[in-house]
């Protein structure tokens, strides 16, 4: 679902990936496998806060 | 797990989710949302179930085995303390903790001035939303965790943690405990996820109750924009969460955007216009959306008509069912309609004659599920839910 808000973080995401990797050294291997498990594990605190907000 | 246990669960989730679908089963499926009744048919407090998850889902299972229903929730009493505990939630009272050990858990109301988001905040939220709910409202909701600028101290560090564990130790434990249900009960699992409408998110969680209807009045324009900001949000919130099949409904939780809570103005403008494209989108996904319409909603019934035939289900609590089942019964199926203070106050006898009004009213052609209004707590005498479901079952026989 897209709205107008282009600078937010996006819905599942706390600390996008275009801004980790920025942070990360040099990619030597298979970017998207880091890409992959970053975004998993981003999810996790994104479920935490947002299931904080609507279900707690 | 038994064949017969399989058989009545098979069954069962036929039946209900015929009715979800707004078809006509064999018989009128029964759905109570059962919350703390399970305590007390499980001879267990309050404070017991909502501080110990395992007792919840003990009580729950206990009840399941025991009524013959054909859809129950796996844990009614959702709000776990160890969450609460863990965070030091402010706008809880959990019962034994503040609370007589046999009150279920109450949301607080913040003071008027005091409330977990101010008023000169909108833009804030508005910009990103993820990041002012863990910058700005987390650490005022939580007696633990520490705001932007102030040390990192100690008890932040394990509430963070803490809190984190504890919800996926929670969350984790569901899947089990819906297999529990169907194993030892035959019962199906009623629904799965969660949505709150953008507008009732800024009320119940950010801006309070008086604090939005102040902002209504005075900054209309950023209600209406901070809405917008949260919908991506509770869509992926309610799809993420949600039944990948698409088997049961994600539970809609409906609390304060109906008139007179909110004028019919900022229903038509604000409320409806950031719900509505949720509700499209998780239809296009596959997803029906259980609208557990708390209090009255019925200047809003027809409006619900612009939605896809099937997508929700219309539960209704405190309007009169009758019509509820004239304005939406050809688009919708809807559930509920029997009032609560009839299962804590009334004769058995009682509560069978209304079950009896109920579904000769509005079961005829199907598409009804029995369910109370609101969620059964502990005020509910067994003999009236067993007078509900015998009522249910020899009255709702296709």
């Amino acid at each position: 679902m897209k709205t107008e808000q282009d600078k937010a973080t996006a819905p599942g995401a706390c600390v996008p990936w275009d801004k980790k990797k920025q942070e990360l050294p040099a990619m030597t291997g298979d970017e998207q496998l880091v890409k992959k498990v970053w975004e998993e594990v981003d999810s996790l605190p994104y479920t935490f806060i947002w299931q904080m907000v609507v279900s707690f | 797990m038994s064949a017969d246990k399989e058989q009545l669960y098979q069954q069962r989730l036929k039946r209900y989710t015929t009715a979800l679908r707004n078809g006509k089963p064999d018989r009128v499926p029964i759905r109570p949302f059962v919350a703390e009744f399970v305590a007390r048919y499980g001879g267990y407090t309050c404070q017991q179930v909502t501080q110990d998850f395992n007792l919840a889902f003990e009580a729950t299972v206990k009840t399941c085995a025991n009524f013959d229903w054909d859809a129950a929730v796996a844990n009614m009493v959702y709000v776990w303390g160890g969450i609460a505990q863990a965070m030091g939630l402010r706008y809880y009272a959990i019962p034994g903790v503040g609370l007589a050990p046999d009150t279920g858990f109450q949301y607080l109301e913040p003071p008027e001035g005091q409330s977990w988001m101010r008023e000169d905040e909108y833009d804030q939220l508005i910009a990103d939303p993820t990041r002012f709910c863990y910058e700005v409202w987390l650490p005022r909701v939580s007696t633990e965790v520490a705001k932007p600028g102030e040390p990192a101290s100690y008890r932040n560090q394990v509430a963070m943690v803490a809190g984190g564990m504890a919800l996926m130790s929670y969350f984790g434990a569901f899947p089990a405990q819906v297999q529990r249900m169907r194993a030892e009960a035959g019962m199906p699992s009623a629904i799965a996820g969660i949505l709150k409408s953008p507008f009732d998110i800024i009320a119940d969680k950010f801006r309070g109750y008086l604090g939005l209807c102040d902002d209504l009045m005075t900054q209309p324009k950023n209600v209406q924009k901070a809405a917008e900001a949260l919908m991506p949000h509770m869509y992926h919130v309610a799809l993420t969460s949600s039944d990948p099949t698409g088997t049961v409904p994600i539970g809609f939780w409906m609390h304060r955007g109906c008139v007179p809570l909110i004028s019919q103005e900022h229903f038509d403008t604000i409320f409806w216009p950031t719900l509505k494209p949720i509700i499209l989108e998780l239809h296009k996904q596959g997803r029906q959306v259980l609208f557990y319409a708390e209090g009255k909603w019925k200047h809003h019934l027809k409006t619900f008509l612009e939605l896809p035939e099937g997508s929700i289900v219309f539960h209704c609590d405190r309007d009169d069912i009758f019509e509820v089942h004239r304005v939406l019964h050809h688009k919708f199926a809807i559930s509920g309609g029997l009032d609560n203070y009839l299962l804590a106050f009334a004769k058995p006898q009682q509560v069978r004659q209304r079950v009896k009004e109920i579904i000769q009213g509005v079961a005829k052609d199907g598409g009804y599920i029995m369910d109370a209004g609101a969620i059964i707590q502990n005020d509910a005498t067994v003999d009236n839910m067993k007078a509900m479901t015998d009522a249910a079952r020899e009255y709702g026989q296709y």
